[in-house]
């Protein structure tokens, strides 16, 4: 094409001179260019300048052809297609595209005439006379490629002549109509009209194809054609007659259309039609049909092929389908004449097909499916014998294959050999076959006798032998012929072996013929040179020995083969003229009525009634289903017809049938186990065949009656003779399948986890016989045996293998073993996913949005990269990392971090298990609705309008809840009110008396009692009473932040004060899950306020104050934060935690007693603060979380009975009806998330023998060590661990393993405890105060109750008023629940006789019995010692972590130690342990005086059970020890652990700050 | 007409932060022959295996709207979808069922309907127009009392038109979506938006 093109513009160059010729083109033809140009609008061409000038086209011949190509897709809108070459559209070119038209036409005009008489049609384009370069010509043409539909297609128009005008006039307004709407600029009805005559133009050329009609036309055009040039517009006019009046009409409707717009398009017109006539005409030319006669099979071969039959060749050929012989040579036929390549047949002259999908499957009786089997094979073999032998006979014709005769021969002997295998085969097959038929008969002889014996039938089994009359001569030629054919076969055989052992022979005889000559010869010159070699004479006859002479083989005796062949004939095979039986079983036989059977027989028949047979489905050795339970029928079938559907998780090991009889209403027992194999991944449902397997039992049974037993002798014959024993046996007839998906997929496990070579071994057994394992491997290896062992290709058996061989064995064709679901993918990658990854921007954006904790709440992710640092995800990678390290960093001690670990992942999973849960929210979750005032809150608010504006005793009011959602730092801020303490230790006086006397200055205490006005006036009326003042304060402090309220004075003070603090949520998240995992604890830290006085010289006095405010520590009250949240808020009066000793203190209880001024508080033993806390604004607690769960809940699995379940829910529901307030729990989740009845809880468990030893002879000091033990194991609350999801229960040991818990846990360990002890112990579940919904410990004493905190250790009598549960909602004993249905839940005022059954609503009662639920916790606790070398390396390690942490808080200060003062301290704790921190004070108050005498000294051992390190650091901060800023104060701290068994260990930290007096 | 739109986040991207797309999305709704309420359009977005979302959620379900004045549907339901892709193929598209509720609360198929997110940043005013299949005219008579009516059994006829041909459909009304998008980075791998 270029070259053209190229070949154009160069003559076009050389003509730019012309511009004279140039000059009148452009004058002519400017419209006719525009119209041109509109014309080949989609290829208006680039170089008009060029074509302008190119007047003496004849070189441009190939140009010539584009206005002709284009002017036809004007009534041809076939041709339009994409040009190769682009036009030129121009002015002169136009004019000179006219010209050559004109050329064309006359050329075509003078073909036309030659041949108008003769009107044959097809020939009208024949090569068109060129006058110039020919083979650029053609090289158009067939660029073009149009010409031949362009033929046709006039070809066509010419037919239908009578409709030509009207394709034409239609195709000229479709045209106008396309251009109507040109762009402006145009004058569009002359440009429509020229368009419409130009396209006239190039019209004669199809018109002249209409021979006569055209004479004229042609002529004129010749003679138009000067006139042309110089006046396009009249081009219409140069027009045959008719075609002028054509045009006019056109002409006139164009106008017309042009005016009236769109309605013109749609026309109204008749319908085409067409007189069958011509239709059938013109199908004929385009019909074809076929004939139905055979086709000749030279024909379908291609030439000089002889027809080849495979299937003689003793290849494997499937079963055609049948069709009828018509159908196939219809379409041979038409395969013949359409498709001549003949691809359509194969070797044999017939069209290829597929062999018959449809497989002979037998249905008939079970009985003789095997011999069926046989027979089949039999057949097949039969006919391979008989194609082999074909085969050999065809290729031992020499006439017929002038093949190479290497190739013959070699295939002869193939198919020899294959013919003796195949033979040996069919011998085997029908010796079976024989030998099956014989026992048939036999089994059904012994049958009979059985039931002539008997005298009466069992089963209706009924045995018929169908004799088939044979042809006795037909037959025995038949035979005769076959024993011919192997005789002959097996004398050529010998004959060849014969021959073979001749030539052996032959050669033997030469060598030993030449060895003998040799002899001779040697013997001769030995005879010569005797004397010249004496040695050599007696080597010479050893080396060769002589050659034994060979013995010529005997001739094959046909007589002696004949013999073997009739033998072997007769014993394998049917004897001529022997009829044929068929044997036939048919259930037809009458079985005999009970009432005609003797006896024992009827016993029989009932025994058998009674029993019945079911199965049970093992997967993987796990039960998964059975099937109903059936009766043994009459004939001893079982029809289950049952479908299980297993979905498996677990990989398939193994598949089970265990078959159990039952035997009337006794037990069941296990006849045998069925192991059926794992079908293979193509048998899918539908296509799994049944398959029996047999199995039998090895049991012993005998019968009382007719039936034979199991494993008893027993005999046929009357006389006993013939014992048999018979075993219980049978068939489970079976499917194993795989599920097919909805969508037709087949429910496979995923292939990659299969071992293939395992699975390949499956269906190839033969194959590793022969090449091993490692071979299915080895692609080769499995080649070359499937080479060797003549695997047929064809055989659709092998089509998988020799797929596989052939792929792997082609080498550089590569399978990809994958399927790519978005091809392209890849190459049009921006980046690749590697890069994609390592975005660290990305990275945080969908960690965020996973809630990875580092990340949940993390705000304004950078923009950038490069902003992000990478430290961000250190600690998210390190938690990854380490997730299965244990790390003891942190964790001083091993087993705590590995419970710390354990507790994480059990977390995790329990977290990920409720991750929907927890973002499905609730309405009320999102939305606060006000509640719309109705008319008795109206009412209740004009109520309030007469109430005291200040009350005296205001009541607290209801706040407006807040939901979390929207809210930030510094929103929350918790609010602790303070309101009063009672019987706060006060100051000793008497610790002056054990004073030294003072050396400079007095103690403050003294001076006190010297000058008492100084503080305060109170004192002097509290002096007389000997008691000294405490001005106690209450500083409380939470997430660091510390706030204290004013002092007050005695030991019984008022603050009544509200404290505000800030409260911060863990990552700026104010979500319920994140509220409700937080850890924190609110310390309420009551100190006493000491003034000292530091002036030197008293003289000052007078004229200044110089004191030093020192604060003692008295005690404190430590309450999560969680328990707030949950609470909303918590009010009451709580014990004060105090130090055991407190150095300078002591209770003055005895003022109390004697005064008789309270005696319920007398009783009480420590000090009491009444508080009030809460949050501002109160927030929404998240206990919404577990009311949605507990649908979820429901969906755990549990192994309770369904009864049992049902029972709980509406024992609940009960409950919950009656008193809806308080608690009652039936069931639990264990730790594993399964629903637990919670009375599986409660069972004795043995506490540690240390501890049983301690007190022999005092059981309640016993208790309250047991109690104490289970106190300190640390307690660790649900919530937080497991973030408001749920309340999990972990039994005994577990959570003596994990060594941390809450309420439940603790409380479940000491009422187990106390149940071993031998005491009466119930779970008593209930409300307290700070815990809430808790469970304590109630246990029956001689004559009272005992209530038990199992957290603190501490018990309370029934009538304690300080005791912290103000409300029981249910007593759980090991057996029942009992639920509380007194007025009154406050333990004050409740019975506790839980016999009563209108008090306690028990769970279990007459109704519903205690079914004897066994218990879930272990048979006993195993209790390690701990090391005790361990436990003092902890604490020298904590005792030197927190004299750090003591010398970090004071970074203003210098921190000395005191080591006297520290190993004093150190020898005490153990003490303390020993007596748990009672009794010890006054000793050891006085042996401390003793040894630091000249001390003024502070300090209080702090008791707490080991969890972590922090707490403890938490604990010694709060006591604010390190605030003292005394110039030379000292300071003291001891450590102690006294290790409990089982890692329990009991921290004591003695802190003291000590000053020396001066 | 729209009471709000929401301007959120909804990314997509290349080597870094290839784009972020944001995407506001309002759903108002018209129906001007279903006099019933509307739940809200079943919101799936689908993007090929290049595109991997950063944050956000794939699918979603507005609220059902009771229309009370007209018969226009308000759902003004947010989107906010972050992506990054490493390719354009498999560029996200909406796929929208609208579903209503009649007064017994059955909840019937209104509408199927699909649109591309736009491929240049910044707010776009989409018009989806959703159409259901109709069934057969027992069928119609059924929906027309009792509810429920032919369904489409595989969604990806709502998208690919290979078996649409066989349909019979009714239109379903027109869901308005307004999306703001914020695309980032693809300028660097010369794509033009």
């Amino acid at each position: 094409m270029n070259p053209q093109e190229e070949k154009v513009k160069i003559i076009t160059e050389e003509f730019i001179e012309n511009d004279e010729d140039a000059d009148v083109g452009r004058q002519k033809t400017s419209r006719v260019q525009r119209r041109k140009r509109k014309k080949q609008l989609p290829t208006a061409g680039p170089d008009e300048m060029v074509s302008e000038k190119s007047h003496l086209g004849d070189q441009q011949e190939p140009g010539h052809e584009d206005p002709n190509a284009d002017a036809r897709p004007l009534s041809m809108p076939t041709r339009r297609g994409p040009r190769s070459l682009p036009p030129i559209p121009s002015a002169s070119r136009t004019g000179f595209a006219e010209f050559s038209m004109r050329e064309r036409m006359r050329e075509k005009l003078q073909a036309a005439r030659s041949k108008a008489e003769s009107a044959l049609l097809q020939e009208i384009p024949t090569p068109r006379p060129r006058r110039l370069r020919s083979p650029s010509e053609k090289e158009l043409e067939t660029e073009f490629g149009t010409e031949p539909g362009g033929k046709i297609q006039t070809t066509q128009q010419e037919d239908d002549s009578q409709s030509y005008s009207r394709v034409k006039f239609r195709d000229s307004v479709r045209k106008i109509k396309s251009k109507t709407p040109v762009p402006p600029g145009f004058p569009s009805a002359e440009e429509a009209y020229n368009f419409f005559t130009f396209n006239f133009d190039p019209e004669p050329e199809e018109s002249e194809e209409k021979p006569k009609a055209k004479n004229r036309d042609g002529a004129n055009q010749e003679e138009g054609e000067g006139e042309e040039e110089e006046a396009p517009v009249p081009e219409g006019i140069d027009k045959t007659d008719e075609e002028v009046l054509l045009d006019d009409k056109d002409a006139v409707d164009f106008l017309l259309g042009l005016d009236r717009g769109a309605e013109d398009i749609v026309a109204v017109r008749p319908a085409d039609y067409e007189s069958v006539h011509i239709r059938l005409q013109k199908e004929k030319e385009l019909l074809f049909i076929p004939s139905r006669r055979t086709v000749p099979t030279y024909k379908k071969l291609p030439e000089n092929v002889q027809p080849r039959f495979l299937e003689d060749e003793g290849l494997y050929i499937g079963a055609r389908l049948e069709v009828p012989r018509t159908n196939q040579n219809i379409m041979e036929n038409r395969l013949l004449m359409q498709e001549p390549g003949r691809r359509w047949f194969g070797d044999d002259g017939r069209i290829l097909a597929l062999p018959n999908p449809i497989k002979p499957f037998p249905s008939r009786p079970l009985v003789l499916t095997q011999e069926q089997d046989i027979k089949a094979e039999l057949e097949t073999l039969y006919k391979k014998l008989q194609a082999l032998r074909n085969a050999v006979q065809v290729s031992l014709n020499p006439a017929k294959t002038p093949k190479s005769l290497d190739t013959t021969r070699r295939a002869i002997n193939e198919y020899k050999s294959e013919i003796r295998q195949t033979r040996k085969l069919r011998d085997i097959e029908q010796e079976k076959d024989r030998t099956l038929l014989k026992t048939i008969i036999k089994v059904w002889k012994e049958m009979k006798s059985l039931r002539e014996f008997q005298r009466f039938t069992n089963t209706p089994l009924k045995l018929v032998l169908r004799k088939e009359k044979v042809d006795q001569k037909a037959d025995e030629e038949a035979y005769e012929a076959e024993i011919q054919a192997e005789i002959s076969e097996l004398l050529e055989e010998h004959r060849e072996e014969y021959e073979q052992r001749m030539d052996e022979y032959r050669s033997a005889h030469q060598q030993w013929k030449a060895w003998k000559k040799a002899q001779r010869t040697k013997k001769k010159k030995k005879k010569q040179g005797v004397e010249e070699h004496p040695d050599d004479e007696m080597e010479e006859p050893y080396p060769e020995e002589d050659p034994v002479k060979p013995v010529p083989p005997e001739p094959t005796n046909q007589a002696v083969i004949e013999q073997e062949v009739r033998e072997r004939a007769a014993q394998s095979r049917r004897r001529p003229g022997e009829p044929m039986l068929v044997p036939e079983l048919s259930l037809a036989g009458s079985v005999t009525p009970n009432d005609q059977c003797p006896r024992v027989e009827v016993l029989r028949r009932e025994d058998v009634k009674r029993r019945s047979v079911y199965l049970k489905v093992l997967f993987n050795d796990k039960e998964v289903s059975r099937t109903n339970s059936r009766p043994l029928g009459a004939d001893f079938r079982v029809h289950f017809g049952q479908i299980f559907n297993l979905q498996i998780v677990n990989w398939p090991e193994s598949l089970t049938l265990q078959v159990y009889e039952t035997v009337g209403h006794s037990g069941t027992t296990l006849l045998a186990e069925v192991f059926l194999p794992i079908p293979e991944t193509t048998v899918v449902t539908g296509r799994a065949p049944l398959e029996e397997v047999e199995f039998s039992s090895n049991q012993h049974v005998t019968l009382d009656h007719e039936g034979v037993g199991s494993g008893v002798p027993f005999s046929f014959e009357a006389d006993g003779s013939n014992q048999l024993t018979l075993m219980t046996s049978g068939k489970v007839s079976n499917s194993v399948s795989w599920a097919i998906g909805e969508n037709g997929i087949p429910l496979i496990p995923p292939l990659s986890q299969q071992n293939i070579g395992f699975r390949s071994a499956l269906k190839r057994a033969d194959a590793i016989s022969s090449i091993g394992t490692s071979g299915l491997t080895d692609m080769k290896k499995l080649a070359k045996w499937a080479a060797e062992s003549k695997l047929d290709p064809n055989d659709p058996n092998n089509a998988p293998l020799m797929q596989l061989i052939l792929v792997a064995t082609s080498g550089e064709s590569y399978v990809p073993d994958f399927f790519r679901l978005e091809q392209l993918q890849q190459e049009f990658n921006f980046v690749s996913d590697e890069e994609l990854n390592r975005s660290k921007r990305f990275r945080l954006l969908r960690l965020r949005s996973q809630e990875v904790p580092e990340f949940r709440n993390y705000k304004q992710i950078p923009v950038y990269d490069r902003e992000i640092m990478e430290k961000v995800f250190q600690d998210y990678e390190k938690r990854l990392r380490d997730r299965n390290v244990i790390e003891t960093k942190d964790h001083i001690d091993t087993h705590r971090a590995i419970v710390a670990k354990y507790l994480q992942q059990v977390r995790e999973s329990v977290i990920n298990r409720f991750l929907i849960a927890k973002h499905h929210f609730l309405l009320a979750d999102l939305i606060v609705e006000e509640e719309v005032p109705n008319i008795s809150i109206l009412g209740l608010r004009l109520f309030k309008l007469a109430e005291q504006k200040r009350p005296l005793r205001p009541r607290r009011k209801g706040r407006k809840k807040v939901t979390v959602q929207n809210l930030s730092d510094g929103d929350i801020k918790l609010l602790v009110n303070i309101i009063r303490a009672y019987d706060i230790p006060v100051r000793k006086p008497i610790t002056s008396k054990f004073q030294q006397p003072p050396r400079s200055s007095r103690t403050f205490s003294e001076k006190q009692a010297a000058s008492p006005t100084t503080h305060s006036p109170t004192h002097s009326a509290d002096y007389p009473l000997s008691q000294v003042l405490v001005r106690p304060f209450v500083e409380v402090s939470f997430q660091r932040t510390i706030c204290h309220t004013t002092t007050a004075d005695g030991p019984n003070p008022s603050w009544n004060e509200e404290l505000e603090l800030p409260f911060r949520a863990p990552n700026g998240d104010y979500s319920t899950t994140s509220l409700q995992s937080v850890k924190d604890d609110v310390f309420i830290n009551i100190f006493d306020e000491v003034l000292y006085d530091v002036l030197e010289d008293d003289r000052e006095r007078a004229s200044g104050i110089h004191t030093r405010i020192e604060r003692h520590w008295l005690g404190c009250v430590k309450i999560p934060f969680s328990t707030i949240y949950f609470q909303a808020k918590i009010d009451g009066t709580f014990k004060i935690d105090t130090p055991p000793v407190l150095l300078g203190y002591s209770k003055e209880r005895s003022v109390v007693a004697e005064r008789g001024f309270d005696p319920v508080r007398s009783l009480s033993e420590g000090s009491y603060i009444t508080l009030f806390i809460t949050m501002e604004p109160q927030l929404v607690p998240g206990e919404s979380v577990r009311e949605k769960t507990s649908d979820m809940l429901k969906k755990f699995d549990s192994q309770e009975d369904e009864k049992l379940l049902q029972a709980t829910e509406k024992f609940q529901a009960e409950c919950a009806l009656k008193f809806p307030n308080r608690q009652c729990l039936t069931t639990v989740i264990d730790i594993s998330g399964k629903t637990v009845f919670i009375t599986r809880y409660l069972k004795p468990l043995n506490p540690p023998q240390e501890l049983l030893n301690a007190y022999p002879n005092n059981p309640q000091a016993t208790a309250e060590l047991v109690a104490r033990y289970v106190s300190l194991i640390p307690f660790l609350p649900d919530t937080v661990s497991f973030a408001g999801i749920c309340d999990l229960w972990s039994t005994s040991d577990q959570f003596l393993d994990l060594l941390a818990g809450d309420e439940e846990e603790h409380a479940v360990l000491l009422c187990n405890y106390f149940l071993s002890l031998g005491k009466k112990a119930w779970l008593m579940m209930g409300n307290a105060i700070p815990e809430g919904p808790t469970a304590y410990v109630l246990t029956r004493e001689q004559s009272h109750y005992l209530i038990w905190n199992p957290c603190s250790g501490h018990f309370y009598g029934q009538f304690d008023t300080f005791c912290p549960l103000k409300s029981v909602g249910c007593l759980i004993g090991p057996d029942n629940i009992w639920f509380n249905i007194q007025r009154h839940d406050s333990p004050l005022r409740i019975n506790f006789d839980i016999t009563k059954p209108k008090l306690w609503k028990s769970f279990f009662s007459r109704s519903l019995p205690y079914p004897g639920l066994s218990s879930v916790q272990p048979e006993e606790l195993i209790y390690q010692r701990t090391d005790k070398a361990a436990a003092a390396e902890l604490q020298d390690r904590i005792e030197k972590i927190l004299k750090e942490k003591i010398m970090d808080w004071r970074p203003r200060h210098l921190t000395r130690w005191n080591r006297y003062c520290t190993s004093t301290l150190r020898h005490f704790l153990p003490l303390l342990e020993r007596s748990q921190g009672e009794d010890v004070e006054d000793d050891h108050r006085a042996e401390l005086l003793k040894q630091l005498g000249d001390y003024r000294f502070s300090g209080f051992p702090l008791h707490m059970p080991y969890s972590e390190l922090k707490p403890l650091i938490e604990a010694v901060y709060s006591t604010g020890v390190h605030n003292i800023d005394v110039p030379n104060v000292e300071f003291a701290l001891a450590v102690y652990i006294h290790p409990y068994p089982k890692n329990v260990l009991s921290v004591w930290i003695y802190v003291a700050s000590l000053i020396r007096n001066r | 007409m729209g009471p709000w739109s929401a301007v959120l986040l909804y990314t997509q991207h290349g080597e870094q932060c290839l784009a972020h797309t944001s995407v506001g999305l309002l759903l108002p709704c018209t129906f001007h022959h279903v006099l019933r309420r509307h739940l809200g359009p079943l919101l799936v977005l689908g993007p090929g295996a290049a595109w991997k979302l950063l944050s956000g959620v794939r699918e979603g379900q507005t609220q059902v709207d009771t229309p009370q004045v007209g018969d226009m549907a308000y759902w003004s339901h947010p989107i906010d979808l972050h992506f990054a892709t490493k390719g354009l193929q498999g560029w996200p598209r909406l796929h929208l069922q609208v579903w209503s509720q009649d007064s017994f609360g059955r909840c019937q198929l209104a509408g199927y309907g699909f649109c591309h997110v736009p491929s240049s940043p910044g707010t776009h005013q989409l018009d989806c127009p959703t159409w259901r299949p109709l069934g057969s005219w027992r069928e119609q008579l059924a929906r027309a009392f009792v509810g429920g009516g032919p369904q489409l059994l595989h969604g990806d006829a709502i998208y690919s038109g290979a078996d649409r041909y066989r349909l019979h459909t009714a239109a379903g009304g027109t869901v308005h979506l307004e999306l703001g998008l914020l695309l980032r980075h693809f300028d660097r791998y010369g794509v033009e938006c």
